[in-house]
């Protein structure tokens, strides 16, 4: 594997309380391998990112967790573990491209500021050389001129080109995706995506991309990652959950997605979305048992009690689950 | 070039806009003279002056006139650049004012230069660990700064560096074409005057920085490794220094009004000085050369202060500032 994230637990202080935002989170990434961390609002996706780079909020806490990055090992526990890696052997594409370009700096200092980090003493010529076929990798119509030019003169979709450009000259082995087509029209979606996807293939480095949309992991993603309340539910390949999802809120997840040729009622209001009945447990208090006991549609008495272990999915040894209705199989 | 072509209708919108401004301000000041009780000429003269002296003072001044006649004359005139001739000592008016001008402006512009170099790093320090015992004091010593009048400070160091230590000369701009002189006469005023306004900028930086290091791209910046000190230093700094540079446009006039107090203590020539003896003689007419002039610097001032922000970020060139 070339990234590996064993057991990454995060806390945040909010005066008084402590909120837990990720329990024992562990990820395996294979060189030139897309991982999709999917999860609802609010289940420590982003937090995942953040613990790895070392940008967590100051408030938050990382209580224990070990990082495999390019086969060193870095404990994450200390804040600037990872800083070393920032620009060299991580990047990161951000969730809004209209805010993540600093907008009094051109387009072009920018991203020769990522040079200046990962090649320190070359010449600023061979830079702008470099950020422009960056852009042309990125598919930017016009590199030359669009050195010149501020972030407000480019449109969403330009500016998520421009940060992928820079997470390009940055040649990580990690590239970190967070949300990023979640800021975006639908139409420039799969382009954004088709650019992560030819970088990876470009530079052979993991992918971990954070999304709440299961279309995306199906469409691009080689394994998925489910998680809920900052616990992570169920892992495998795309096609071993997609075919046999091992937890029933993997399940649900799936079932959530409205089929495109769906039948419509005449009458708009009679049309029903499938959902989730409840919401996410409270942060402070986690509820004994499993986490998602309060929600899941097929509980029984031994879930309020027993926080389930990881058991296998039918075969494969590299599909798990969380869930006590695998124990017996 | 489509962004020369745009910077240049900016500029030329500004200055129209500069024109108008400048016109208004003077009509405004020109009617609240006229809106004074009593007739200058008996104010100016006292009340033992013989009647023909009033009426050839009158028509001297151009008093018996109706007033939009007066008004015309007073526009067309200053349109020239001519402002009348002091009735006291017979000199251009013109001239009273050219003569103290640069001795105002250099007192100004080192005082806010001062204000600056020391204001800045003070901010971005305080800004860099906030919360910390640094940033505590750094701010203890600003808000001691601003709180302080600038009469004051003026008579302390006056008393301190003047009188007591014999350090630096007690009064007066020095000689004139004496260059060394005439810098070792400021530095006690320009000191005085910037004193507020280091910790008035200092807190705004603080502050507007402060805003700006909590935007996204400060995040995108340190996810690819940028040194904090580049981060803070040169891309935030940047963005920070947008509202400050706006609010010193305003600040300037203000600059002009504390130099009142400083120059008077000093005994400095210049145009707080002036206006000051001007009032006590009631010579309204300098006075209201004074007062077009320092209207007049005031807009160019914000003029100034538009374009540098048009250069610090550019989407207020853009019109979408």
């Amino acid at each position: 594997m070339a990234i590996s994230v064993r057991n990454l637990s995060v806390d945040y202080n909010l005066s008084h309380v402590t909120a837990h935002a990720l329990r024992d989170i562990s990820l395996e990434i294979g060189k030139g391998e897309i991982l999709g961390l999917v999860g609802e609002s609010g289940s420590g996706k982003s937090t995942v990112a953040f613990a790895l780079m070392g940008l967590l909020a100051n408030n938050a806490k990382v209580t224990s967790g070990t990082a495999t990055i390019g086969g060193r090992s870095y404990d994450l526990t200390r804040r600037d573990a990872t800083a070393p890696l920032r620009g060299r052997g991580m990047a990161m594409i951000f969730q809004d491209p209209m805010l993540s370009l600093n907008p009094v700096f051109t387009v072009g200092t920018q991203l020769c500021e990522v040079l200046r980090r990962r090649l320190p003493g070359g010449d600023r010529k061979a830079h702008v050389a470099m950020a422009e076929e960056a852009l042309a990798k990125v598919k930017l119509s016009d590199p030359k001129r669009r050195m010149g030019q501020y972030p407000h003169e480019l449109s969403g979709g330009m500016r998520q080109r421009v940060v992928i450009a820079m997470a390009l000259l940055s040649e990580p082995v990690l590239l970190i995706a967070d949300e990023p087509t979640t800021a975006l029209d639908v139409t420039v979606e799969a382009q954004i995506m088709r650019e992560i996807v030819s970088l990876r293939d470009r530079i052979g480095c993991a992918v971990l991309l954070i999304t709440h949309s299961l279309g995306l992991v199906t469409e691009y993603c080689d394994r998925i990652s489910v998680l809920y309340a900052g616990e992570r539910l169920e892992h495998g390949t795309v096609k071993q959950v997609q075919q046999q999802p091992g937890h029933p809120y993997t399940r649900m997840l799936f079932d959530c997605e409205v089929a495109i040729d769906r039948q419509r009622a005449v009458n708009v209001t009679e049309n029903r979305f499938t959902v989730i009945p409840g919401e996410l447990p409270d942060p402070f208090r986690r509820p004994s048992g499993c986490i998602f006991n309060g929600r899941c549609d097929v509980s029984f008495d031994a879930c309020a009690t027993t926080v389930p272990d990881e058991f296998a999915v039918g075969d494969a040894a590299d599909h798990g689950a969380r869930c006590l209705l695998l124990a017996g199989s | 070039m489509i962004k020369a072509q745009r910077t240049a209708a900016f500029i030329a919108s500004r200055l129209v806009s500069v024109v108008l401004t400048i016109a208004g301000a003077t009509l405004l000041l020109f009617l609240m003279m006229r809106l004074v009780p009593g007739d200058f000429a008996s104010v100016m003269l006292g009340p033992r002056a013989t009647p023909e002296l009033r009426v050839q003072i009158t028509q001297a001044m151009g008093l018996d006139r109706s007033i939009p006649e007066q008004l015309w004359l007073f526009f067309s005139r200053i349109a020239t650049g001519d402002f009348g001739v002091d009735v006291v000592s017979n000199r251009p008016i013109l001239d009273i004012v050219m003569d103290v001008i640069p001795n105002t402006l250099a007192l100004a512009f080192s005082a806010l230069a001062l204000a600056l170099l020391v204001g800045i790093p003070i901010g971005v320090i305080a800004a860099l660990k906030p919360g910390s015992w640094l940033d505590s004091g750094l701010a203890l010593l600003s808000i001691s700064f601003i709180t302080t009048p600038t009469l004051v400070v003026s008579v302390a160091l006056f008393l301190v560096f003047a009188i007591g230590l014999h350090w630096l000369p007690v009064a007066g701009a020095g000689e004139p074409g004496d260059t060394i002189d005439q810098l070792r006469h400021l530095i006690l005023p320009s000191v005085a005057l910037a004193l507020g306004w280091i910790g008035y900028i200092s807190r705004l930086v603080r502050a507007s920085l402060l805003d700006t290091l909590a935007e996204l791209h400060v995040r995108t910046l340190r996810a690819y490794g940028v040194s904090e000190y580049r981060i803070v230093g040169l891309y935030s700094l940047k963005l920070a220094l947008v509202p400050i540079v706006s609010i010193l446009g305003i600040g300037l006039g203000e600059l002009i009004g504390s130099s009142v107090v400083v120059e008077i203590i000093f005994a400095r020539p210049g145009i707080g000085s002036l206006i000051f003896n001007s009032i006590a003689q009631r010579n309204y007419p300098i006075v209201q050369a004074c007062v077009v002039f320092i209207v007049t610097f005031y807009i160019i001032a914000n003029l100034m202060v538009d374009m540098i922000n048009a250069l610090l970020d550019p989407r207020i060139a853009a019109g979408r500032g």
